[in-house]
Order: C-alpha cells, then sequence, then structure tokens
C-alpha cells in the first residue's frame, strides 16, 4: 500500500473512529471497512494504522483478540485470554462495559476486560503463549501506546498555548517547552522502534520503548495540563488511564525491560536489530 | 589536477561504488578487515598520541586499498556511490574496536561540508590527505564567549587591500587542534548570522598558538587556539563572506547520520563487554541488574531504530533539520544510560580497578554537552518541532 492510500485509509480509519460508540459498535464498523482482509493482506500498516489512531482518538474496539488470533492462524472474531502484569490473566470481553471511565473496578472502566480469578482456571491455562501471537500483540499495543501518548501531547500542547499566567502563555516557560520536547522524543524513538519490530525481541523492545514513552507522556502532560488536568471533565485522565491499562497488557514496561536484561546477559551479546 | 589523476594509475576499486548493494559491500569491507585484523589491531599502550596514530594507520590503510574512499565525490578523490558506504564502513570499524569511540568518525563532521563549500580544487586537494589519515582536521567554532550561543562569536576576519583576510581571536574547546594540520574556522566579518564567514585555515600559519587543556578523562584531547594577525588567503573561504552560518548548520545532518551511526555501533560493543564482565563476576546477579541492562539496551536500540530511520531519509534525498535533534538527544541519553548501568553492574569497577571504564565514563558525561547541549536540543524540539514559539 503506497502513502497516499494509507493517508486515506487513516483518514476513513479516523472518521469512524471519532464518529462511532467506542466498543462494539465500533467492532463492528471496522469489519465493514475490511478489518480482516486488510490484517491478513497487510498485517504491519493495518496494525500501525488502526491501533495508532485508537490511541489518538481515545477511542477502543476488542480487535487485540484478532490480531493474536491471526497470528496462530485461527479465525478472528473471537477471545483470547490475554496476559497481564504480575502475573495475571484477562478476557477482552466482545461486549461493551460502562461509559465511564471509573466504573466496573477498573483504573479504565469503559474497556470490557475481565480478570480471570481463582475459579477460571481452564480459561487461564489458555493464556497466550505462543511467541509469534506475543509478539504481534505487543506491537499492537505499542502502537496503541504512542497513540494515546500523542493525543496527551497534544491536549497538553494546546494548553501550554491558551493558558497565560505572569502576562504570558505557559508555553514560553522553559521548564514546561522542556517537558513537552521530552514527551515527543519519546514518543519518537518509541514509533522507530516499533516500525524496526519485526522478531520477538524487537516485538518486545517496542512494546518498552512505547509503554515508556506513554508513561513518560502521561508525568510530563499531567504536569503542563496543572490543575484543569487532574479534572474528570478534562479528557487528559481518560488517556493516562488507558495508557496504564494497556502498558499492563503483554508485560508491563517495567518486566518487559528486565526479560530484554536477562535474554541479552544468557547470550553474552547485545543484539543489533534495525540495519542499514 | 584532474579528478582522474586523484586515484593512481593501475588501482581497481574492489567493488563498483555505483552498483554495489549495502550487504555486498559490507560483505566485502567484512573481508578485507578480516584479512588485515592483525596489521590493523589497536596498540595496547591507550595514550592520546597512540590513539591519533592508530587512527592515522587505519585511515591509510582503508584509503589505500579503496574503502576510504566509498561515498565520497570522485571529483576530490573518492569513489563514489551513496552516503551509506560510509556508513556502513564506519559501523565494520567500531563493531571491531579499531580505534576509538569518536575520533574516526571526525572525518564525518568536517569533510561533507568542507567539500560542499570549498572550490573545486581546494576540496580535491584537501580531502585525500584527510581521508587516507595522513593530515587531522579540527573544528573550529566554540570560543570563550560563544558556546551554546554560537551566533556570538567574535574571533573577527578583516579583508586587506590585497583580498587577503587577517584573523584575530581565540577558540575553545577544539579537539584534536594540537595535531590538526587544518581547521574549518567560523570568523565574524560583520554582526549578526549573515556576518559569520568560514575558511580553511593551516594551522602552521604564523600566528596561531595551540595550548592543549587537561580534560577531565584523561585524554587531553581539546585546546584553546589562539589567532594574532594570521593571514588567511582569500581562496580559503568555504563559499561566500557570510555564508559561516548556513555552513554551521549544514554539518548537522552528516554529524547526526554516519558519525551517530559510528557512536551508536561503538557504544553497543561496549554494552557487549558489560556483559561479558558481568558474566565473570562470581555473585549470581539480581533482578536489578538485568532491569539496568535492559534499560541500556533499550535505549540504544531505539536510538539505532531512529538513527537508521534518518539515514533512510538522507538516502531519499530528505533535507534533514530540526527534527535530527530528536536523535540527538536519544543518542546522549542512551550513551550516559550505558555507563552508568556499567557503574551499577561493576560495583568499584570504575572507582577503583580499571582504566579503561573509568576513561569512558568519564567521556560519556560530556554527550550531553559536544555538539549542542541537552538543554538546547529541547530548545530547538520545542521551538521547531513542537511550534511552541518564542520562550
Ligand atoms: C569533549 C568536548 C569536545 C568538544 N569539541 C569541540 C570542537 O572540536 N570544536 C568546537 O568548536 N567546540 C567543541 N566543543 C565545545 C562544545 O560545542 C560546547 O561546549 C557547547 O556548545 C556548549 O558551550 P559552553 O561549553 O560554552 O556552555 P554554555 O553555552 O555556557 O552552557 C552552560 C550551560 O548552560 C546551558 N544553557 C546555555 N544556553 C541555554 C539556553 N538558551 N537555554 C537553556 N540552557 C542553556 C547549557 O545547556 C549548559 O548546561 C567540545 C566540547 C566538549 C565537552
Amino acid at each position: 500500500m503506497d502513502a497516499e492510500e494509507q493517508s486515506l485509509l487513516a483518514e476513513a480509519l479516523r472518521g469512524t473512529m471519532t464518529e462511532t460508540a467506542a466498543g462494539t459498535a465500533l467492532d463492528a464498523a471496522l469489519g465493514d471497512l475490511g478489518w480482516a482482509d486488510l490484517l491478513a493482506e497487510e498485517p504491519a500498516v493495518a496494525v500501525r494504522l488502526v491501533f495508532s489512531l485508537l490511541g489518538e482518538t481515545g477511542a477502543h474496539a476488542p480487535v487485540l483478540n484478532d490480531v493474536v488470533l491471526a497470528a496462530t492462524g485461527q479465525p478472528l472474531g473471537g477471545t483470547v485470554a490475554l496476559p497481564y502484569a504480575g502475573g495475571r490473566v484477562v478476557v477482552w470481553e466482545r461486549k461493551d462495559a460502562g461509559s465511564a471511565p471509573d466504573e466496573g473496578g477498573l483504573l479504565d472502566g469503559t474497556l470490557p476486560l475481565r480478570v480471570l480469578g481463582a475459579g477460571d482456571d481452564a480459561e487461564a491455562a489458555a493464556v497466550v503463549t505462543d511467541p509469534a501471537a506475543l509478539a504481534a500483540g505487543r506491537r499492537a499495543l505499542g502502537w496503541w501506546l504512542v497513540g494515546t501518548g500523542r493525543a496527551m501531547l497534544a491536549l497538553a500542547r494546546t494548553h501550554a498555548l491558551d493558558r497565560v499566567q505572569f502576562g504570558r502563555p505557559i508555553a514560553g516557560f522553559q521548564a514546561v517547552r522542556h517537558r513537552l520536547a521530552e514527551t515527543f522524543v519519546a514518543l519518537e524513538g518509541a514509533e522507530a522502534a516499533l516500525a524496526a519490530a519485526e522478531d520477538e525481541l524487537a516485538s518486545l523492545l517496542g512494546k518498552a520503548a512505547a509503554g515508556q514513552a506513554a508513561l513518560d507522556a502521561a508525568r510530563h502532560c499531567q504536569q503542563v495540563l496543572g490543575g484543569i488536568g487532574f479534572t474528570a471533565e478534562h479528557a487528559l485522565h481518560r488517556h493516562i488511564r488507558r495508557a496504564l491499562v494497556l502498558d499492563g497488557l503483554f508485560g508491563n514496561t517495567r518486566e518487559l525491560t528486565r526479560e530484554a536484561g536477562a535474554h541479552i546477559r544468557r547470550l553474552g551479546r547485545a543484539p543489533r536489530i534495525a540495519h542499514l | 589536477m584532474t579528478a582522474t589523476d586523484l586515484v593512481p594509475a593501475g588501482f581497481t576499486p574492489p567493488v563498483d561504488a555505483e552498483t554495489v548493494s549495502v550487504e555486498d559491500y559490507r560483505a566485502a569491507v567484512q573481508r578485507w578487515l578480516d584479512e588485515h585484523a592483525a596489521e590493523l589491531a589497536k596498540p595496547a599502550e591507550h595514550s592520546l598520541e597512540a590513539e591519533v596514530a592508530q587512527l592515522g594507520k587505519v585511515r591509510r590503510a582503508l584509503f589505500d586499498a579503496g574503502w576510504m574512499r566509498y561515498g565520497w565525490p570522485v571529483a576530490a578523490g573518492g569513489l563514489g556511490g551513496p552516503d551509506v558506504l560510509r556508513a556502513v564502513l564506519n559501523e565494520e570499524i567500531a563493531e571491531r574496536d579499531l580505534t576509538d569511540g569518536t575520533n574516526f568518525s571526525i572525518v564525518e563532521v568536517l569533510a561533507p561540508t568542507m567539500v560542499s563549500y570549498a572550490r573545486p580544487e581546494l576540496a580535491a586537494e584537501m580531502l585525500p590527505l584527510l581521508l587516507s589519515g595522513r593530515e587531522q582536521w579540527c573544528q573550529g567554532f566554540s570560543e570563550p564567549g560563544s558556546g551554546s550561543d554560537l551566533a556570538s562569536l567574535s574571533t573577527r576576519a578583516t579583508r586587506r587591500d590585497d583580498g587577503s583576510w587577517v584573523v584575530n581571536g581565540q577558540k575553545v574547546w577544539t579537539s584534536l587542534a594540537q595535531y590538526a594540520q587544518r581547521c574549518v574556522l567560523l570568523t565574524r566579518t560583520a554582526p549578526g548570522h549573515a556576518g559569520i564567514t568560514a575558511f580553511f585555515v593551516d594551522m602552521d600559519s604564523p600566528g596561531i598558538t595551540v595550548r592543549p587543556l587537561r580534560t577531565m578523562h584523561g585524554i587531553d584531547e581539546f585546546c584553546e587556539v589562539f589567532f594574532d594577525d594570521v593571514v588567511i588567503p582569500a581562496d580559503r573561504m568555504l563559499g561566500n563572506e557570510g555564508d559561516g552560518w548556513r555552513l554551521a548548520m549544514d554539518l548537522l545532518p552528516y554529524e547526526r547520520s554516519t558519525c551517530f551511526w559510528h557512536r551508536i555501533t561503538y557504544l553497543f560493543t561496549r554494552l557487549d563487554m558489560l556483559l561479558a564482565e558481568a558474566a565473570k563476576q562470581e555473585t549470581e546477579p539480581e533482578a536489578a541488574t538485568d532491569a539496568a541492562i535492559g534499560a541500556a539496551y533499550l535505549a540504544l536500540h531505539t536510538v539505532r531504530c531512529r538513527s537508521r530511520d534518518t539515514q533512510r531519509r538522507l538516502a531519499a534525498g530528505a533535507h534533514l533539520g530540526p527534527e535530527t535533534s530528536v536523535d540527538k538527544i536519544l543518542l546522549s541519553t542512551a550513551d550516559q544510560k550505558l555507563f552508568d548501568t556499567a557503574r551499577e553492574v561493576l560495583p568499584g569497577t570504575i572507582e577503583l580497578t580499571d582504566a579503561h571504564w573509568r576513561t569512558e565514563y568519564l567521556y560519556s558525561r560530556a554527550a550531553t554537552i559536544y555538539g549542542g547541549t541537552a538543554e538546547i536540543q529541547r530548545n530547538i524540539v520545542a521551538r521547531r518541532m513542537l511550534d511552541l514559539g518564542k520562550e
């Protein structure tokens, strides 16, 4: 798919994601847009566009399941038990959760996540362990996290230019500028790492870089937004909740970073992955 | 001298510059470096003199075999071919640890801009001297009063009646000036950004005094350079009067592509060394060790991916600009993180026992200062990439 086709597709996806209710309705709308064929034919483009736009628009749909199913050659449309930080297992249901982020007993109550517990041993035993499926899931989550980070940066940037203190926009203060620059650099680095993520190790690193970038974005953007960013009314907290929850799926930044370290220590060498 | 005289009669290039693929070029370089491993090996002695001599030896051998000429214009004594061939050579040199961590790629900072701004005859005369290791060049930009605010520089050049120029002033932090035969020098010829003019100066010109400075890491690589009524012929101007600022900005794309690729590769070899040393330790590593090693690896991998993208854009004809400040921030952060990790994972080594790790650790402290400080890079990102307006 050439660059022009990709940007047309991105616009169509963005439109759908902003106009359709998140969750099952968006799941169906993505289906109508040809999600299944796209994932089969152009998996890298499909995953990058769909997931980074879910992040940027703040929408959600249970399509992470499809990425995992496709990677293991199974039909799309179902659910899979997904690994979560701390050795937990969750299911991303294909049904709707609450509409407020603080509903439902989870950090991001808008997501239809079911945490498997004591009685769910059989279901939890089927948790994804296939390396190719883990890698595919991590790439998708990485793009989602980067998109979420971009959404936070856009909110903080606008606020910095609009908000006047001491007689000038706070965007004029170097401490504010450097926080936003830091966020931008982390997101750009994560994108480069994700674009180079083909094998398992590179996908793990890509998700770790994206998780780190999203967490950095949350910290810096929250600070730049001051009191308004702490209100339920402002959109920031939705993205922060989303980033924290996504970070935990398929291993959080801390776990993945440690795993990468242990891996290269056993190997005795640091693999060079991107080549000229 | 014509372009073809620049390559000796009877010299057959090892590969065809215009058609060779990156993979074939790399394989050919690797074969040649393997065959010549013994004669190119780094000396055990770790002084700056030994390092500079090694630099000359490696460049000379690579030049004579042709490798050092790829990616440079035929008109200036190169063999032609894309810039990426130079990055591959830099990578292979760094992977084999043949020279120290930065100096091999100084060529990449100074030569591309010199070649594009100098008169063609001057470029053809001088570039082979640098590439072949016969000469070192230095970069005379910073001054005691002008560091981050480079455009405030005050080393004055005044035109004489015969058209030549007289230079008075002082440069500082000039790396390798004590070994350099030439200097790419920025001077003031009029007020403002448009009043900066660049010259290509012979370091043995009367009136130049070089005083090496002691550095923190013990390798006294930089100097103060004084100019007292130094006469520079008119034909040593780089570009035209007032082009100096543009020249300084045009330097960045090369510094931030090929040269960064060299440093990134070099840092990967240091991470490998750290892994080897960690394996020798008696106690089982803690989870914290893996976390620290993983974080250093993640940072290095990230800047490698970013730098690869930047070089692809350059190869596709893109004009590189302020977005390379992202590369610079990622690299200087990864550089320091790696050596911080070495200090954590090998407790006591840097402080008590190992001079190599100590030197490299200390040198990494400068990564957020040279080439534009960490703060200046963030200012550029804020202003140019995020469009936040003025401070
Ligand atoms: C190892 C090494 C090698 C070098 N080699 C060369 C060389 O070969 N040739 C050459 O010309 N130069 C060389 N330099 C000089 C280097 O480019 C300068 O040190 C650098 O540009 C910073 O200038 P300065 O040291 O005067 O610091 P200053 O500009 O005085 O900065 C001091 C501190 O103030 C901060 N600061 C300054 N302005 C701002 C601002 N607007 N906003 C926020 N913070 C600010 C800086 O970030 C820094 O933290 C070298 C330096 C080192 C360390």
